[in-house]
């Protein structure tokens, strides 16, 4: 059974996703160099299968391999923009 | 109290309302399921017949491949009824062109209980598989939807996993 990837898309049906259109794609296919982007809003579109990207978070680029299954993604939903909440108690109170 | 698909439906219920017990139905959908079976509004499960109460329990099994219900158009007020000479078998092919079931279907897709909880399952593994932020959260037992975590996230809490429904 196909899990649901069409769940909340947010944005109308005719307006068709929100994508960029990256300069380097073909040499990022051929010669699996990471492309670099702040696009974390760009939608996965299935000819980026297979291509690294490197998803900057506000501070670090977060690097992120496409797969099939992310296609009707974002970016920015597989580079966690926080750190990992941890409790340490200062010593000096 | 009557058992359908290992959900007891109390007697003393309205029937519209006692099939709100199963997991995947609720108002609307249980409203929609008297109207395709044909039970009354008002009625309680204890009035339910023995066939009505099959019924339910074959299409609710599979609702997918249940046979589909034809229709009963009104006539309307300025209906004219045609001759008596006309031949038995014009008349019939006029009541079977009426009563042709329509496209929309809508409780061909309905998923009860363990497939309902099913598809919550598989939405939830799909999303920890690709590593997504809503995998993460799940996996983390904390809110996904973006609410507050600094007090009230204890349903979330609670809840929240990456095998849901154990």
């Amino acid at each position: 059974m196909q899990p649901s990837l069409v769940l909340r898309s947010g944005r109308s049906a005719w307006k068709g996703p929100y994508f960029v259109a990256f300069p380097n794609l073909k040499q990022a296919l051929e010669d699996h160099v990471p492309i670099r982007t702040q696009e974390r809003s760009c939608t996965i579109l299935p000819n980026f299968v297979g291509i690294r990207f490197m998803v900057h978070n506000g501070k670090d680029y977060i690097p992120v391999t496409v797969t099939q299954d992310m296609v009707g993604h974002k970016l920015g939903e597989f580079a966690h923009t926080k750190k990992r909440f941890v409790y340490r108690m200062t010593k000096n109170r | 109290m009557v058992h359908v698909l290992g959900v007891a439906l109390p007697d003393m219920q309205l029937a519209r309302l006692a099939l709100t017990n199963f997991y995947g139905i609720g108002h609307k959908t249980a409203q929609r399921l008297c109207a395709r079976l044909q039970i009354h509004d008002r009625s309680k499960i204890r009035d339910l017949t023995a066939q009505q109460i099959t019924e339910l329990a074959s299409f609710l099994a599979s609702p997918s491949t249940a046979p589909p219900l034809r229709r009963m158009p009104l006539a309307s007020p300025t209906f004219q009824p045609p001759p008596a000479s006309t031949p038995i078998e014009v008349l019939r092919k006029r009541v079977t062109e009426l009563s042709k079931p329509t496209g929309a279907e809508p409780l061909r897709n309905l998923k009860i209980e363990a497939e309902g909880r099913r598809v919550v399952r598989e939405n939830i593994a799909h999303q920890r598989m690709i590593g997504s932020y809503v995998g993460k959260r799940h996996a983390m037992g904390l809110p996904v939807r973006g609410q507050n975590t600094q007090s009230n996230a204890k349903t979330a809490k609670k809840l929240n996993r990456v095998n849901r429904f154990g």
